[in-house]
C-alpha cells in the first residue's frame, strides 16, 4: 500500500464521505483468479496492484479520496491543484532532471495540453513557446530535442501541437514548412513506414508506429504536400507520395491477438494502437481506412481485455497492469473504432449513434479520479507512483475521452483538402442519463474537462486554425 | 565554461564550444528549462561543435560516452556515435562489451537497444562459422530478461537479431521463450515471441500477421500450415492453459494458431467447454454453472456465433433453394416438385432451429461474462450479443 499518500484533510467534510454508490465491481476482486499454485510475477504483481487501488475505489479512509465525493462516490476534479502542478511543470527543472533533456518539447506539450484540457487560456505563452522552439529547430528542416539536436518525429510532433496551440501567425510562422516537408522526405521508409529520425549517411533511427502518426500530423496540419520531395530516399523504391504503402504498413501492424504492435512482428501494445489508428483516421475515413486495413473484429476483443476490474483503468498489453496514461493511449482508440463502426453522421443531426462506448466510461472515471488524482497535485500511473507531466496530461486526456461523444461528419468540408476526414471531427458532450449511453457519467458536472481532436490530441479549434493559416499561405515547392 | 575538463584539456583547445541557446534571450524567459550540471553543459557545447564539422575521431567518440553517462536518452549522441564507428572503423566487439556493460544501468534507456542493432547489423559481414556471437548474445539478453522480462525495446531487439541472422529454427530461439514461459507462464511478450517463430511470415524484409499469403485467404491466415507445429502449438497451449485458466496469453495465442490453419475455433470446443460445468437437474434446466475460466466463456461465445453464422448460411442457402422451388412451382411446374418443397422446407427450419439454438448458447456465455464474470466489459458483452441475435432475426424477419 502507497503509505506515502498524504491526505488533503482541510477539504473533508463529514457528510459527503458516505459513498453512494460503488458497485461491488469496483470494490472486490474479480470472481476468478487462478490457483496460488501457478501464482508468477505477473499474476502476483497484478493482485497487489488491484488491491491497492480498492481503498481508492471504495473511497475507504486508508485509502484516502482527495476531498468530497460525488453522489456516486468518487473524488472530484482537484483542478486547482493540477493547474499549480501544471503551471510550475512549465518552468525550471532541477540538475537530476538532466535525463529529460531531449524531451523538452514533450514536457512543454504535456503541460500546455494539460492546461488547455482544464480549461486555461494558454495564449498567453505564446512567446514562450516561440522562444523554447526556435532554436530546436535545425535549418534542414524539423525539431529536435533542444538546440544542436537531430530532427526527431517526436520533437516535431510536440513542437507543432505547441505552436497549434498557442496560435497565431508568430507561431504558425516559426516553422519553416519547405524544410520540414524535405526532412520528412528523408524519414519515409521503403517499407511504406517512417523512421523517427535519422542520422544521415546510412545511420538510420529507430522505424516504427509512432514516427508514422507523427509525420501524417505534421503533414496534415502545416498543409505539406502529400508528394515526396524529389530527394527522397523512398522514391528510389517506387514510393511517390508520404501515404504510399503506408496503410499496408500500419496493418501489417496488427498482431494475432488483434492488436497493434509498434513495428511488424512485436508485441501488441496500446501506444502504438493509438498512433496506427489516429493515423489512419489522417489517411481517411475511418469506416474505410480502419475497416480496410484491420480486422476490426479481434481489434475490439483485444482493445476491450485492455480495461480490468475492479481497478476500472486500461491496461497497454494483454497481462500487464492498468496504468492512467493508457486512459488516452486506449481510451482514445475507442472513438476512433466508434467512428469506424457508426460511419460519418451528418453535422446537424441529433445525437444517436448507433453503438454506443464500448467501454466501461464508469470505469475509466473511477480509476482515474478515485486512483490517479496525486495528494499534492499532478496525476498519475497508479497508486503509490509520483505524478509527472505526462501523466497528467494523458490521464486528463483519457477524462476527456470518456466525456464526450466524438463522430466524424461527411457535411462538405471546407478544410483539409484530401485530409478532409480528419477535420470533420465534431463532438457533444454526453450527457446521463441517455437514451443511447450505457454508462451514467459518475463525474461531477463541474468536473468536465475540455474536448480535444480526436486525432490530433489538441483543441478542435487549435487544429482547425493552424491548417487553416497554412492553406491559406501556401508554400511554393 | 572555462574552468570545466574540456575547456582545460590541451586536446580541445582548438574546438570553439558552441553555447547552449535553449531559448533564454531578449527578456523572454523559455519553458521547461532545466538546471544542467556544469559537466554536461560544457561536454554538450563541445558536442555541438564537433558536430557542426561533422568531426569524426577517437575524441569525439570519447565525448559521446561522457555524454551518454550523464544523460543516456540523449538519442543525438547516440546517432553521432554509431557514424564515428563506422567512420573510424571501430572494432564491432569493442562497441558491444561496452554496451553489455552500461546496458544494465539503463533498463529503461531504449537508444542503447537501438544503437545495438546498427552496430550488430554491421558485424553480420565479419562473422566467421565458428563464432560464438549468436550464443553470447542470447546469453546476455536472457541476462537483461531476467531483470526485466517484458522490456518492449529488447524484445523489438530480439525480434529484429531472428530476422536479420534467420533464426527461426534456431532451437536457441524456441529454448529461451520455453525457458520464459516456465518462469512467468503470463509473460506475454514471450507468448508473442513463440507466436512470430512459428508463424510469423519469414521472407520480405519485415512481416506481422500474414496477410495476403495468398488468394482468398483472410487476414493472418497461412497458406500452407505444417500440421505437426500445429497440433504441438495448441497442445502447448492447452498445458500452459491447465496451469492458470485465467491467464489470458495462451487463449489468444491458441486462436492466433487456429487462425494461422484455418481451422474453426469449435476445434477447442471440448476444451474449453471443460472449464465450464453445468448441473443439470431431472428436468435438464441448468440450475447452476461452474465457471473456472472468464477466458474458456469467451472462446465458447465465438464458437457458438461461428456456428450460428454457418447454420444460418445453410438455412439461408435452403431457403433460396425453397423460394426457387415454389416460384417455379407457382409458374406451373409439374406436382412433382413438391416434395423438393417440404424437403427443403424441413431442411430450412431445422437449419434455422439449430442456429436459433446456437444464438441463444452464445447469448448464454455471453450474459454469464456480463453479469457475473468480466462485467467491466458489459458494454462490449452487449455489443457482441446485439450481434449475434441479428443472426437469428435476420432471415426469421425475411
Ligand atoms: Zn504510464
Amino acid at each position: 500500500m502507497s503509505t506515502g499518500e498524504s491526505r488533503e484533510p482541510k477539504m473533508f467534510t463529514g457528510a459527503s464521505r458516505k459513498c453512494v454508490k460503488n458497485p461491488s465491481l469496483f470494490t472486490e476482486l474479480p470472481p476468478i483468479s487462478d490457483p496460488l499454485s501457478s501464482e508468477t510475477e505477473t499474476s502476483k504483481i497484478q493482485r497487489e496492484t488491484a488491491n491497492s487501488c480498492l481503498p481508492f475505489l471504495r473511497g475507504d479512509d486508508d485509502g484516502g479520496p482527495i476531498g468530497p465525493l460525488t453522489s456516486w462516490g468518487v473524488p472530484r476534479l482537484q483542478k486547482a491543484q493540477h493547474l499549480e502542478y501544471l503551471y510550475d511543470s512549465l518552468e525550471d527543472y532541477p540538475t537530476h532532471f538532466v535525463g529529460i533533456d531531449s524531451s523538452r518539447p514533450w514536457m512543454v506539450y504535456w503541460a500546455l495540453a494539460g492546461l488547455s484540457l482544464l480549461g486555461e487560456d494558454i495564449t498567453a505563452y505564446r512567446q514562450r513557446v516561440i522562444s523554447t522552439f526556435a532554436p530546436m529547430q535545425n535549418p534542414t528542416g524539423g525539431f529536435g530535442g533542444g538546440h544542436g539536436q537531430f530532427s526527431h518525429c517526436a520533437s516535431s510532433f510536440a513542437a507543432t501541437l505547441c505552436l497549434a496551440m498557442v496560435g497565431g501567425t508568430d507561431a504558425f510562422k516559426l516553422i519553416d514548412r519547405k524544410a520540414m516537408w524535405r526532412w520528412l522526405g528523408d524519414l519515409k521508409l521503403s517499407n511504406g513506414g517512417f523512421q523517427v529520425c535519422t542520422g544521415g549517411e546510412g545511420i538510420s533511427g529507430e522505424e516504427d508506429v509512432r514516427g508514422a502518426y507523427c509525420a501524417m500530423t505534421i503533414i496534415s496540419l502545416l498543409d505539406l504536400p502529400i508528394d515526396l520531395p524529389p530527394e527522397a530516399e523512398a522514391r528510389r523504391h517506387g514510393l511517390r507520395m508520404f501515404s504510399s504503402g503506408l496503410p499496408e504498413y500500419l496493418s501489417r501492424c496488427q498482431t494475432f491477438e488483434g492488436g497493434i504492435s509498434g513495428s511488424p512482428g512485436t508485441e501488441a501494445h496500446g501506444a502504438y494502437a493509438f498512433c496506427a489508428l489516429a493515423c489512419l483516421c489522417i489517411l481517411g475515413r475511418p469506416e474505410d481506412t480502419i475497416k480496410n486495413y484491420m480486422d476490426v473484429p479481434l481489434l475490439l476483443s483485444w482493445l476491450s481485455a485492455r480495461q480490468y476490474s475492479p481497478e476500472g483503468g486500461l491496461s497497454g498489453r494483454t497481462n500487464k497492469l492498468v496504468d492512467g496514461c493508457y486512459s488516452h493511449w486506449v481510451g482514445g482508440c475507442w472513438p476512433l473504432l466508434q467512428s469506424a463502426l457508426n460511419g460519418a453522421q451528418a453535422a446537424s443531426a441529433s445525437v444517436s449513434p448507433s453503438v454506443a462506448s464500448l467501454y466501461s466510461r464508469e470505469g475509466l472515471a473511477r480509476y482515474i479520479l478515485g486512483c490517479c488524482q496525486g495528494p499534492n497535485g499532478g496525476l498519475r500511473d497508479k497508486p503509490g507512483k509520483s505524478p509527472d507531466s505526462y501523466h497528467t496530461c494523458y490521464t486528463l486526456c483519457g477524462l476527456s475521452v470518456l466525456q464526450n461523444y466524438h463522430y466524424h461528419t461527411d457535411s462538405s468540408p471546407s478544410l483539409g483538402g484530401i485530409f478532409s476526414s480528419a477535420f470533420s471531427w465534431h463532438y457533444s458532450p454526453i450527457l446521463t442519463p441517455s437514451d443511447f449511453e450505457p454508462d451514467e457519467n459518475v463525474f461531477d458536472e463541474d468536473d468536465r474537462v475540455t474536448a480535444f481532436h480526436p486525432v490530433y490530441t489538441i483543441p478542435h479549434r487549435a487544429a482547425e486554425n493552424m491548417r487553416a493559416w497554412c492553406e491559406h499561405e501556401k508554400i511554393a515547392i | 565554461m572555462s574552468s570545466g575538463k574540456y575547456a582545460q584539456s590541451p586536446e580541445w583547445a582548438d574546438i570553439d564550444p558552441i553555447p547552449l541557446d535553449d531559448g533564454n534571450g531578449d527578456g523572454i524567459i523559455p519553458l521547461a528549462t532545466i538546471a544542467y550540471p556544469p559537466s554536461y553543459t560544457e561536454a554538450t557545447s563541445y558536442l555541438r561543435a564537433v558536430m557542426a564539422v561533422n568531426e569524426m575521431s577517437d575524441r569525439a567518440l570519447k565525448l559521446t560516452e561522457d555524454i551518454i553517462r550523464i544523460n543516456p536518452a540523449h538519442y543525438t549522441v547516440w546517432l553521432y556515435r554509431a557514424k564515428i564507428i563506422k567512420e573510424l572503423d571501430k572494432k564491432l566487439t569493442d562497441e558491444i562489451d561496452w554496451l553489455n556493460r552500461v546496458s544494465g544501468e539503463n533498463l529503461k534507456n531504449y537508444q542503447i537497444w537501438h544503437h545495438r542493432q546498427i552496430i550488430v547489423s554491421r558485424l553480420r559481414d565479419s562473422l566467421t562459422e565458428e563464432s560464438d556471437f549468436l550464443t553470447e548474445e542470447r546469453d546476455f539478453l536472457m541476462d537483461i530478461f531476467a531483470r526485466d522480462s517484458k522490456n518492449y525495446h529488447v524484445w523489438i531487439y530480439r525480434h529484429w537479431l531472428v530476422r536479420h541472422f534467420n533464426l527461426w529454427e534456431d532451437e536457441r530461439e524456441t529454448l529461451d521463450v520455453e525457458t520464459l514461459i516456465d518462469r512467468d507462464v503470463h509473460n506475454n511478450s514471450a507468448w508473442n515471441h513463440r507466436y512470430v517463430l512459428r508463424f510469423s511470415p519469414r521472407d520480405g524484409p519485415e512481416a506481422g500477421m500474414p496477410e495476403n499469403s495468398g488468394p482468398g485467404l483472410k487476414r493472418g491466415q497461412l497458406a500452407v500450415v505444417d500440421e505437426y507445429i500445429v497440433d504441438a502449438e495448441l497442445e502447448y497451449a492447452e498445458d500452459k492453459i491447465r496451469l492458470a485458466p485465467e491467464n489470458r496469453s495462451p487463449w489468444h495465442y491458441a486462436r492466433g494458431v487456429l487462425r494461422a490453419a484455418k481451422l474453426p475455433l469449435s476445434k477447442w470446443k471440448r476444451f474449453a467447454s471443460k472449464f465450464i460445468i453445468e448441473e443439470i437437474d431431472d428436468a435438464d434446466n441448468i440450475i447452476k454453472v461452474h465457471v473456472k475460466s472468464s477466458l474458456a466463456l469467451e472462446l465458447l461465445a465465438d464458437v457458438y456465433a461461428e456456428e450460428a453464422q454457418a447454420k444460418g448460411a445453410e438455412a439461408e442457402r435452403d431457403k433460396t433453394v425453397n423460394d426457387d422451388a415454389e416460384e417455379a412451382q407457382a409458374e406451373g411446374a409439374e406436382a412433382g416438385r413438391d416434395k423438393t418443397v417440404n424437403d427443403n422446407a424441413e431442411a430450412q427450419a431445422g437449419a434455422e432451429a439449430e442456429r436459433d439454438k446456437t444464438v441463444n448458447d452464445a447469448v448464454r456465455m455471453l450474459t454469464l461474462l456480463k453479469e457475473e464474470y468480466d462485467p467491466i466489459r458489459k458494454n462490449y458483452w452487449d455489443y457482441k450479443m446485439r450481434l449475434v441475435t441479428r443472426l437469428s432475426s435476420l432471415s426469421t424477419a425475411a
